[in-house]
């Protein structure tokens, strides 16, 4: 195992980060999730949906929403499958793959977009099975394919994270808890205290704009039930090119609950952000998220709700 | 040589010219009809111009030229936009295609055996379903 490989092992081991670093409170985010559409006092009447004994037939169509999406099945890591997109990531992918298989014990799956390394070879002496997609797709591209063969394949979900290795594998099982915890059907593991002022001003203009009060839209540590499986793989999602507000403004649109919970990450050893890579590429990410928002203004059926454990 | 004849030879030349592309095969059907209306178009404002003053007349339009421009530009924008509808189309299928491409390619490998690896066959529970 190489340097990498070991740092990462005992950083996840040691669980460095303490988890009320992480997060803000859950009045804190509660305030994050509804901004500008409703008052403070109507989102914790929202939020009483989570609450056992709350009557139903005082809810609006929105809590009736949630709480259908409430109804979700426990997730078993081992009937998930692992997605990893990859793109020229030969210097970290077998550290990855390795890690997720033995924290997780599921199937792994590396979604190769059009590298140019080694990361096919890599990745499959890791033990991952591995897509090589003939054009290059993009990160959400990649990821689709994955959820498409997962889809093909009877898995009961799907669990996607980045090839470079700022996703600790130790710290997966603790999505899949959040997830049987809160009855979510996607749980984003989210590091808000490590994004940076750019991405801090992005993020709460996003939160402004589509009413999904989450702390990171472009985490791509992300586990969808198979539900979201279900509606990411269809034609809808295959114009995206994130998996970031558009895929998260769809699954919110068809009544799925997505919850946070806070997870360490290490910062990212090699490459960019394919989203803040440079400013004219942030402008240019802002700029068609923003037409994709407006486009989707049909808030009211919009709901997120914060996990357990990001509160 | 009148404008008259100069519009007429412009339109049937442009009309030949669409034509002749239609025949050939180089515009494909729904393309081929919209492109065949323009040619049928450019043909009758050519040879007629005093459609053109008709028509002005007809919709209130005190300076009659400037109607087919205004109607042109008006067209260029629809094909425009249907343009860019039918791109975004192509590349949803591109784009699925690509995935399907892949996911097959893995089933082949799988079937043949022939990609060391396989972490699927490490996981009979996964094999169950």
């Amino acid at each position: 195992m190489d340097s990498f490989g070991r740092a990462l092992i005992a950083v996840s081991q040691a669980d460095a980060v303490p988890t009320k670093t992480c997060c803000c409170s859950a009045a804190t985010r509660l305030r994050a999730a509804w901004p500008h559409r409703a008052s403070f006092a109507a989102a914790c009447r929202r939020a009483r949906i989570d609450q056992p004994g709350s009557d139903p037939q005082n809810r609006d169509p929105l809590d009736a929403a949630a709480s259908v999406a409430s109804t979700t099945i426990p997730l078993r890591s081992a009937d998930c499958l692992a997605v990893i997109p990859a793109r020229d990531e030969a210097a970290t992918v077998a550290a990855v793959v390795a890690g997720v298989r033995a924290a997780l014990g599921c199937a792994v799956l590396v979604v190769d977009d059009a590298s140019t390394d080694a990361t096919v070879a890599v990745a499959r002496r890791a033990g991952a099975n591995v897509l090589t997609l003939p054009l290059g797709l993009g990160a959400w591209g990649a990821t689709q394919a994955g959820i498409r063969y997962a889809q093909r394949n009877g898995f009961a979900g799907v669990i996607t994270l980045d090839a470079d290795g700022q996703h600790l594998p130790d710290s997966l099982p603790k999505l899949f808890k959040a997830q049987a915890k809160d009855g979510a059907n996607v749980v984003i593991g989210t590091c808000v205290q490590r994004l940076s002022r750019a991405k801090r001003i992005a993020w709460q203009y996003l939160r402004m704009l589509t009413g999904l009060g989450l702390g990171d839209f472009t985490s791509g540590l992300r586990l969808y039930d198979g539900r979201a499986v279900e509606i990411l793989a269809g034609p809808t999602a295959s114009l995206l090119d994130y998996q970031d507000v558009g895929v998260l403004m769809l699954l919110a649109k068809n009544g799925l609950a997505i919850a946070e919970t806070p997870v360490p990450m290490l910062p990212r050893r090699e490459g960019h952000s394919r989203v803040f890579a440079s400013w004219p590429v942030v402008a240019r990410y802002m700029l068609h998220t923003t037409v994709l928002c407006v486009a989707q203004l049909d808030a009211g059926r919009r709901h997120t709700r914060a996990a357990g454990g990001a509160a | 040589m009148t404008s008259q004849i100069t519009s007429a030879i412009l339109g049937a030349a442009l009309a030949g010219a669409i034509l002749f592309l239609v025949r050939r095969d180089h515009l494909h059907g729904p393309y081929a009809v919209w492109w065949f209306g323009v040619a049928a178009a450019t043909f009758v404002l050519g040879v007629f111009p005093g459609v053109v003053v008709w028509l002005g007349h007809v919709s209130g339009i005190g300076y009659a030229p400037i109607l087919p421009i205004i109607i042109g530009l008006s067209l260029v924008l629809i094909r425009l936009l249907k343009l860019d509808i039918d791109r975004s189309k192509q590349e949803r299928q591109i784009r699925r295609l690509t995935q399907k491409l892949a996911i097959l390619e893995q089933e082949l490998d799988r079937c043949s055996g022939r990609p060391p690896g396989d972490a699927r066959s490490d996981d009979p529970d996964a094999d169950a379903t």
